[in-house]
């Protein structure tokens, strides 16, 4: 039966020497639905949003011709626009690293056959499911001024009043908290996936050598899941440049534009305002922004294996 | 063979119980609209004399068509909420998947000229009367000398109030009814006088999500066409937000605020459910609340039990001039195929026939002049019948008037929400007004 499955030595060795034969061309047929997926979904709107940003279009006017930079220029004199630079890179910042140390901790909590954890993990997950209108709605409660569950603790706390909604200062947080309790399942479940992976024999080793929970948590657990942890920094320095609904949804961006990310910002240019070929320039900044924190995260991640 | 014998069985069976309406497919027309969705009270009721507000009446109404017409239409509606509405409709717009029939606001229009049907030959065609719509709504529709839309009504800005807590506060007259401030001055220590007596705010508005934003650009409209001011003086690809007529329609929210007797950082939501639990004497809203609050009044445990009216939204200036829009019925082009169309337009003169139902339901003014005279016989419309005569909209060389509306009522909210001074709120509304309007 294997020898059936295996290929003939000609067909093996038939991508040596005069180049690519007929059974590694065959081959290429399985990725090329992929293919076709991918450039059509991903590498032409990529190539046709660089274009459009070079342009005056206008989603019910139509084109109105080139207009080479003027639209980068335009958005760079846009105090609107900055604002949402700005509040990216702070969610970004802000929501990053409690993903990662929120996420490690439950996994490390969770990391056990009890049943109880089982269950906590579920419901940690849970939230995960749950589309953003009903999280955001849920949160709109919590947070509504006055009469809010927020509202309503300080107020039995005795605690100054804090007001998402209205406060240019805790805008921005208030969407990280609802961001960060709607989908840390996943990087907990990546950690969980990560911790399982560890050879017992490493812990019985170091309980053997009478290590603290301290010693064996930085110089086992986490030196062990290196890579993991790099990963979800990665995916969720990628997700959260993409911050949106959220924000809409609880602050509208206010107050004063302290919440307004730049998707926000493309989704009203382009779908509100029309101006399409404003709105791809303002795409192609979060573009670039997203790639270079991609490059830099995984550039300092693999430096650290190197070393 | 066998599969060929199983296979015959199947058609003969299928035949047997074939119906005519089986024999002869639907004409499935798609209706776009806001307005609500409203399955859970009216999603089987046809009762349109008892469906109440926007969602009730429209819900039935296309319930109603659906059952009674004789031309085998189905009308498939597609609900979406009012805020994101346009940017939904332009996706669609832009991927080819257009309705057939859509709700457009009058000020819209405008900007989709080029992508809707006109109307003038149609109307005829359907047996739709045009020489029966108000002056205001023929003007709301008319763009280049062409209808390009079927008027459903005139829509307004007013002021809804709790009287019960107007007389608490003291601040009724002779006859019961809320006294109606005359200068900004005057409602500012109303205001105070209200909070005072009541612990309660005066003003009650929405302006927290971006659906929220248009109740502070109506208020801005309103107060800022009193005085005779306006944002395109010299043209309609440049605005002009530096006019003393913009400060002084933008200064009574920032009063309100520091006076602390207006709402902060409430949804629409949180806006309405403050207002019928009598947390505030003043509700910033529309003719479309007049029926709701008036099946709130009804009830006796209602905190509006004691007294509900309302007014047009009053003037604090020179003259009396409010805000106003129109909802109409557009037929965007390559949303039908022939029989589509004709369907289309069957159910548009079906809605024509019902226009005095919305009007009733639903609060706005009619369209329609010879239902004017019924209208003003409803509940509370002697107080608003006359807005057409001296409401006032953008006219449709405005372009981007949804982005206008957003931008304004957001500035105003940071007011109403920050702190921002009403020369601040002018400044940011003036260089926002130069991106608005960039490119063609």
């Amino acid at each position: 039966m294997s020898g059936a499955i295996l290929p003939a030595p000609s067909q093996r060795t038939a991508t040596t020497g005069s180049g690519i034969g007929m059974s590694a061309w065959a081959n290429m047929f399985f990725v090329l639905p992929y293919i076709i997926v991918v450039v059509a979904l991903v590498i032409a709107p990529l190539f046709l949003g660089i274009w459009l940003s070079f342009q005056d279009y206008d989603m019910l006017g139509g084109w109105a011709g080139g207009v080479a930079f003027e639209n980068y220029t335009n958005l760079f004199s846009d105090r609107i626009f900055l604002g949402t630079i700005r509040n990216t890179l702070l969610f970004v910042v802000m929501t990053t690293p409690a993903f990662v140390v929120v996420g490690l901790f439950l996994a490390i909590t969770l990391n056990s056959h009890l049943r109880r954890h089982a269950v906590l993990r579920s419901v940690f997950f849970a939230s995960s499911v749950l589309s953003v209108t009903v999280v955001t709605l849920v949160w709109r409660l919590v947070y509504l001024p006055n009469q809010g569950l927020l509202a309503s603790v300080t107020n039995l706390l005795g605690l100054p009043g804090i007001d998402p909604v209205t406060s240019e200062t805790w805008a921005l947080p208030g969407v990280a908290v609802v961001t960060v309790w709607w989908i840390i399942g996943l990087p907990m479940t990546l950690f969980l996936a990560a911790l399982q992976q560890i050879p017992k024999e490493i812990y019985e080793a170091a309980a053997l050598d009478r290590a603290s929970r301290w010693a064996t948590l930085t110089s086992i657990t986490l030196p062990s899941i290196r890579r993991t942890i790099v990963v979800v920094t990665l995916l969720e320095v990628i997700l959260q440049f993409q911050l949106f609904g959220q924000a809409l949804l609880i602050t509208g961006g206010g107050p004063d534009n302290r919440s307004r990310p730049m998707v926000q910002f493309i989704y009203e240019t382009g779908f509100r305002d029309l101006q399409v070929g404003f709105a791809a320039a303002a795409s192609q900044v979060l573009f670039a922004l997203m790639l270079v924190a991609a490059i830099v995260q995984f550039w300092v991640g693999r430096s650290r294996d190197e070393r | 063979m066998k599969i060929q014998k199983v296979f015959a069985a199947l058609l003969a069976g299928t035949a047997a119980f074939a119906t005519p309406a089986a024999a002869q497919p639907k004409t499935e027309i798609t209706f776009a609209r806001f307005f609500g969705a409203c399955e859970a009270d009216y999603g089987n009721s046809q009762d349109v004399a008892h469906a109440r507000g926007e969602c009730g009446v429209m819900t039935t109404l296309v319930n109603l068509f659906n059952a009674t017409n004789k031309d085998n239409i189905l009308v498939k509606p597609q609900i979406i909420e009012w805020g994101p509405y346009y940017q939904q409709l332009n996706a669609r717009l832009s991927a080819h998947d257009i309705p057939a029939v859509a709700v457009m606001h009058s000020a819209q229009l405008g900007d989709y000229v080029r992508y809707v049907e006109p109307l003038d030959d149609m109307l005829k065609e359907a047996g739709i009367d045009a020489a029966d719509f108000t002056p205001n709504a023929r003007n709301a529709v008319t763009v280049g000398g062409k209808i390009y839309a079927m008027p459903w009504d005139t829509h307004s800005w007013l002021w809804h109030f709790n009287v019960g807590l107007f007389k608490k506060a003291g601040l009724v007259d002779a006859q019961g009814q809320p006294i109606i401030p005359t200068t900004v001055d005057e409602m500012i220590a109303q205001s105070k006088q209200m909070k005072e007596r009541t612990g309660k705010n005066y003003i009650d508005i929405a302006t927290s999500t971006p659906g929220d934003f248009a109740n502070s650009s109506r208020s801005f409209y309103s107060w800022l066409y009193d005085q005779g001011g306006t944002i395109f003086p010299s043209g309609y690809e440049k605005a002009d937000f530096k006019s003393p007529e913009v400060l002084a329609a933008i200064r009574p929210f920032e009063l309100l605020a520091k006076a602390g007797t207006i709402t902060r950082g409430l949804d629409s939501g949180g806006g309405l459910s403050t207002f019928l639990n009598g947390e505030a004497a003043i509700y910033l809203s529309g003719t479309w609340r007049i029926d709701d609050f008036l099946a709130a009044q009804a009830k006796p445990d209602s905190p509006l039990h004691e007294g509900y009216t309302t007014r047009v939204f009053p003037s604090l200036f020179k003259t009396q001039t409010v805000w106003t829009d129109n909802h109409t019925w557009v037929l965007p082009k390559g949303g039908t195929n022939p029989a589509q169309h004709k369907a289309a337009l069957v159910f548009i003169k079906f809605l024509w026939d019902h226009n005095a139902d919305w009007a009733r339901g639903g609060g706005h003014l009619p369209a329609r002049q010879s239902l004017m005279a019924g209208y003003a016989k409803l509940p509370l419309r002697n107080f608003i019948v006359e807005l057409t005569n001296y409401g006032k909209a953008l006219p449709h060389e405005a372009r981007r008037q949804f982005g206008f509306q957003s931008m304004i009522g957001e500035e105003i909210a940071n007011v109403i929400n920050t702190g921002k001074t009403a020369e601040q709120a002018a400044d940011a509304m003036q260089e926002r007004s130069v991106g608005l309007l960039r490119g063609r």
